[in-house]
């Protein structure tokens, strides 16, 4: 009981914490605070790809890599001036972003898919999803 | 009764609150996925992240790609990850070592990398930026099925060919476990 009043306080100042970058770089309307969102989550994304044993964890941290580059894109488009529009067809800039993002999405999934597989498959072999033990060209 | 626009005692709009919590619960479910040790609640920590990235999404006037983001990452991606770590989990398995002996440098190395991406993020003048604004979700139909039409196809290829490679990466070579 003390245990989950304890994490859950420890949680809320850490999210207040964190919370406070984002009012600190200018709030919900300027390009700065995405952009370093962005960039944060992509050093935490960097840390986990390079730190964890786990093939899985690091498959996760791909995944947050790539959403932070999802932010930066999402982040740069809705502050795009209107001027920036295709002149042939007077497209949306703001539409392309978003269409950019669901691409990479749909990228991040498809890789999400044939990570996951390629893992498997070796766990079939190896028996361990640890990749400091995956060292058969070590022989 | 109306709320005002701003919260009363500090003064801050109700948007930059809202955007503040998100990115909070983002940032703080994302380093719970790097730094806990058990797996599963790394896949779950991710979800939460996900989610808070959605509202994010949402803030910044993209609402069709928070929508996709809640249902490709939360709903696909998240049930695909705990699906393979309920598969590779193993009793034997070390769960006391999550790091490697490089985390150290990783942790340097990340911080390094934050503090010179804010550096130049700081440092440039964006000049012609606009207002913020939402994107209006014909708007993005009408640009995916115009000037991005040959990228869609073409992702919807590489879909294919991710679930065909997928499917027989991951299938169970028949008769070899009977020899093992």
């Amino acid at each position: 009981m003390i245990r989950v009043i304890g994490g859950t306080i420890l949680a809320s100042i850490v999210i207040v914490t964190l919370g406070l970058i984002g009012i600190a770089t200018g709030g919900s309307r300027s390009l700065s605070s995405y952009l370093t969102l962005a960039s944060i989550l992509f050093a935490i994304g960097m840390f986990g790809f390079l730190a964890r044993r786990n093939a899985i964890s690091m498959l996760m941290s791909i995944e947050l890599m790539l959403n932070a580059v999802n932010l930066v894109i999402i982040g740069f488009a809705s502050f795009l001036p209107d001027a920036s529009a295709n002149p042939q067809t007077g497209a949306n800039p703001h539409a392309s972003g978003s269409v950019i993002a669901l691409l990479v999405m749909a990228v991040a999934a498809a890789e999400a898919t044939v990570g996951l597989s390629i893992i498997l498959a070796i766990f079939r072999n190896k028996k361990t999803p640890l990749v400091d033990e995956y060292d058969a060209m070590r022989q | 009764m109306t709320l005002p626009s701003t919260v009363p005692i500090l003064g801050i709009p109700w948007a930059d609150i809202l955007f503040a919590l998100f990115a909070g619960t983002m940032l703080a479910s994302g380093l719970a996925v790097v730094v806990m040790r058990d797996i599963i609640r790394c896949g779950l920590a991710m979800m939460v992240c996900f989610g808070a990235l959605a509202g994010i999404y949402v803030m910044a006037g993209a609402p069709l790609v928070g929508a996709a983001q809640v249902l490709v990452y939360i709903g696909a991606i998240s049930v695909l990850v705990l699906f393979a770590i309920m598969l590779t989990q193993t009793k034997t398995a070390p769960t006391r070592l999550a790091f490697q002996t490089q985390a150290i440098p990783a942790a340097i190395a990340s911080v390094v990398l934050v503090v010179v991406v804010l550096l130049a993020i700081g440092s440039t003048a964006w000049g012609a930026t606009a207002d913020q604004r939402a994107t209006d979700t014909s708007a993005v139909a009408t640009v995916l099925f115009s000037d991005w039409v040959l990228p869609f196809e073409v992702v919807g290829v590489l879909l294919l060919a991710a679930v065909i490679g997928g499917v027989f990466l991951a299938k169970r070579e028949r008769g070899k476990d009977v020899l093992e």
